[in-house]
C-alpha cells in the first residue's frame, strides 16, 4: 500500500522531531517546573513547592540584574565591533577582487579554534605581569609601564577585555557573510553611481549598506544570539570576576547552580533568560530578518 | 561556536561576479589596500602564532618578565609534559568519540527530516523548521542541568554517549537548516524520473538524491563535528573522569596544576592544529556551508 506524501514527509521528520522533543523540549519543561521549587542541591533531597518565589528572588537580586545588564552590554560590544571590523574586511576583500581568495581562507582560521582555547590564549596575552599586550604597548611608548592597564583585573574594563576573544573568533564569520552579500550587489549600479560622481562614503551609506540590509540583519541576529550566550571564553579568563564585573547571565546561572547549590533559583534565572532570548530573537526575526520573504 | 546563518529557503547561489563594480580601480589604491590587508592578517594571525611559539618555550621562559615573542631556546618539554599527563590522551579519544557519535547522530536524524521538509512542503514541515530555529536560540546553560540529570537517571552519567546526545541538541537544528538548503537546490524531476523507473520513494532518496547532495552532507558533517569538538559547557557539566573531553582538561589545568602555561599552550595547540589543517583543506566546503542561505534573507 502506498502511503500519502504528507504521511511520508511526517515519517521522515518524526525521528528528528522526537529527538528534539525528548532532549530539548523536555529539559526545558523540567527547567520551568524546577523554577517553582526550592530544591536541595543534594540528590534525593527535599523539594518544596514555592510558587513564584524564585522569580521574586531573582528579580530582587543585584547579581541577577547586574548580570542582565552586563550580558546586554557584552552582546552590544561584541556584535558592534565584530560588525565594524567584519564589514571593513569584507569591503577590503571585495575591493581586492579574486586575488584575495587565499587570504579570505586564511582569515577564517579562528573559527575553527575552540572558544576555550581562544579565551585561554587572550588571557595569556592580557594577564598582568607577563602579558604581551601590556609589554608591547609599553615598548611602543603608549603605556608608562606594562601593567598600567589591568585588562583582566580592573572591574571597570574587564567586561570589554573578556569580549576580545569572542570578537577575534567570530569577526571572520561576520566578514564572510557580508562578503557573500557584497558579491550579490550588481556591479553596474555601483558603476552608475560612480559615473554620477558619488564618493566612497556616499556609495557605502546610500547604496551598499541599504542593499546589504537583509544580510546584515541575519548576521546581527545570529551573532547576537551567540554572543548573549557566551560562557567558555569568560569562564576561563576571569570566572566572572573581579567582583562579578564580568559575570554574564550564563556564568551567573552556572554558578548559582554549581557553586551556590540553588537549582530552584538557577532554574528561575534560566527561564527568564530563555524567555528574554526568545522574545528578542522573535522580534528580530519578525521585523528585520523575515525568513522566507523576498526582500 | 559561530554558526552559519541558515535560511531554509536559500539555494546555493551561483558564483557570480556582480561585485566587480566594487573592485578598486587605481593601481596606487590597490597597493595601499594590499598593505592594509597584510597588516590586518599579521594582527589577526599573531595571537595563535604566539600560542605556538609559547608552547615551544622552556617553562621558565613562558612566564618571563618582560615576555619575548620567540622562544630563547626551542624545546618540546611542554608537549611531553602536557601529553604525558594522566588522562590527557584519554581525553583526545573521548573528544574524538563524542564528536564522531554526535556527527553521525545529527546526520542520521537531519538528512531525512530536511528532505521531508523541503521535498513535500507540508504545513507540519514549516512548523518543524521554525521549531528547529527556535531551538537554536536556547541558551545551553538552560538545558544543561536538566539534561545532565536525565542522563544520570538513564544510567548514562559520564559517558561519551550522553555527551554526544547533548552536543546533538546543538548540531541537529543547524544540520536541519543546512541540509534543507542543499535539498532545496535539487530539482524534483530527479526523483520523479527514478520513481518512473520503478524506484520506491525511499529508494529514490537513497540512490538518486543522497548522492547528489553528498557534498552538502559533507559540509553538514564538518559543522556538526566542529560544534562537538569545540564545545565546553555541556562537557564541563556532563563529564567527570571517564568521558572528559580535552576542552575540559585544558580548563582544569588552571586549577589543578597551578598556572602551568607551557603545558596549557602545548595542549591547546595539539587540540587546535588538526581542525585548522582539516578546515584549510576543506575550505571551499566550509565557506559554502557558512554562506549558504545567509545571503538570501
Amino acid at each position: 500500500m502506498r502511503i500519502s506524501d504528507r504521511r511520508f514527509a511526517l515519517y521522515l521528520m518524526a525521528p528528528a522531531a522526537l529527538f528534539l522533543a525528548v532532549f530539548v523540549a523536555y529539559p526545558l519543561f523540567r527547567l520551568v517546573a524546577d523554577s517553582l521549587f526550592k530544591i536541595s542541591p543534594t540528590a534525593g533531597g527535599p523539594r518544596d513547592f514555592v510558587g513564584l518565589d524564585n522569580y521574586v528572588r531573582a528579580f530582587a537580586s543585584e547579581a541577577f540584574m547586574g548580570a542582565g545588564w552586563r550580558t546586554l552590554a557584552y552582546t552590544f560590544v561584541v556584535v558592534a565591533l565584530e560588525f565594524a571590523l567584519g564589514l571593513g574586511m569584507a569591503l577590503l576583500f571585495t575591493a581586492l577582487g579574486r586575488k584575495s581568495e587565499v587570504w579570505r581562507t586564511v582569515f577564517l582560521y579562528p573559527l575553527m579554534i575552540a572558544p576555550i582555547v581562544a579565551g585561554l590564549l587572550w588571557k595569556f596575552l592580557m594577564i598582568d605581569n607577563f602579558g604581551l599586550i601590556g609589554t608591547l604597548l609599553h615598548q611602543a611608548g603608549i603605556l608608562q609601564n606594562p601593567n598600567q592597564i589591568g585588562w583582566l583585573s580592573d572591574p571597570g574594563i574587564v567586561l570589554f577585555s573578556v569580549a576580545v576573544p569572542d570578537i577575534w573568533l567570530t569577526t571572520s564569520f561576520m566578514c564572510l557573510v557580508l562578503f557573500a552579500g557584497l558579491q550579490n550587489i550588481p556591479g553596474d549600479l555601483i558603476e552608475a553611481a560612480r559615473l554620477d560622481g558619488a564618493k566612497a562614503p556616499t556609495l557605502l551609506f546610500s547604496i551598499i549598506l541599504p542593499l546589504l540590509r537583509p544580510v546584515i540583519a541575519v548576521a546581527l541576529v545570529v551573532r547576537g544570539i551567540d554572543a548573549a550566550r557566551a560562557f567558555d571564553t569568560i569562564l576561563i579568563q576571569t570566572n566572572g570576576g573581579p567582583q562579578s564585573a564580568s559575570e554574564t547571565m550564563s556564568l551567573l546561572i552556572y554558578r548559582t547552580m554549581i557553586r551556590f547549590g540553588d537549582p530552584g533559583l538557577a532554574s528561575a534565572m534560566g527561564t527568564i533568560y530563555l524567555l528574554a532570548m526568545l522574545g528578542v530573537a522573535f522580534f528580530a526575526v519578525a521585523t528585520i530578518w523575515r525568513p522566507g520573504k523576498d526582500n | 561556536m559561530p554558526t552559519p546563518a541558515a535560511s531554509g529557503t536559500g539555494s546555493p547561489r551561483r558564483r557570480n561576479h556582480h561585485a566587480e563594480g566594487l573592485e578598486a580601480g587605481k593601481r596606487s589604491t590597490r597597493t595601499l589596500l594590499w598593505v592594509i590587508l597584510a597588516a590586518a592578517m599579521v594582527l589577526y594571525g599573531f595571537p595563535f602564532l604566539y600560542l605556538l611559539f609559547t608552547s615551544f618555550k622552556t617553562p621558565i621562559d613562558t612566564i618571563a618578565v618582560p615576555p619575548t615573542i620567540l622562544p630563547k631556546e626551542w624545546t618540546l618539554e611542554n608537549y611531553a609534559n602536557a601529553l604525558g599527563r594522566n588522562g590527557v590522551l584519554a581525553s583526545f579519544i573521548n573528544s574524538t568519540q563524542t564528536a564522531v557519535i554526535s556527527t553521525v547522530l545529527s546526520l542520521v536524524l537531519a538528512v531525512p527530516a530536511a528532505y521531508g521538509i523541503t521535498r513535500y512542503k507540508t504545513p507540519s514541515g514549516r512548523v518543524f523548521i521554525m521549531a528547529a530555529l527556535v531551538t537554536r536560540m536556547v541558551p545551553p546553560v538552560a538545558i544543561a542541568i536538566p539534561l545532565a540529570s536525565m542522563m544520570a537517571s538513564a544510567g548514562l552519567a559520564d559517558t561519551p554517549i550522553a555527551l554526544s546526545i547533548a552536543h546533538t541538541t546543538i548540531s541537529l537544528p543547524l544540520s536541519i537548516w543546512l541540509m534543507s538548503s542543499f535539498f532545496e537546490a535539487v530539482p524534483n524531476d530527479l526523483e520523479e524520473a527514478a520513481t518512473v523507473d520503478g524506484c520506491s520513494r525511499l529508494g529514490a532518496l537513497w540512490r538518486v538524491v543522497i548522492p547528489v547532495v553528498s557534498g552538502g552532507i559533507a559540509v553538514t558533517a564538518i559543522f556538526a563535528f566542529l560544534a562537538s569538538w569545540n564545545e565546553f559547557l555541556f562537557a564541563l557539566l556532563m563529564t567527570a573522569i571517564r568521558s572528559q573531553t580535552t576542552p575540559v582538561v585544558i580548563a582544569n589545568f588552571q586549577t589543578q596544576f597551578g598556572l602551568d602555561w607551557g603545558s596549557m599552550t602545548a595542549l591547546a595547540a595539539v587540540y587546535s592544529i588538526p581542525v585548522i589543517l582539516l578546515t584549510l583543506l576543506l575550505q571551499r566546503k566550509i565557506v559554502a556551508g557558512m554562506t549558504l542561505g545567509a545571503v538570501k534573507g
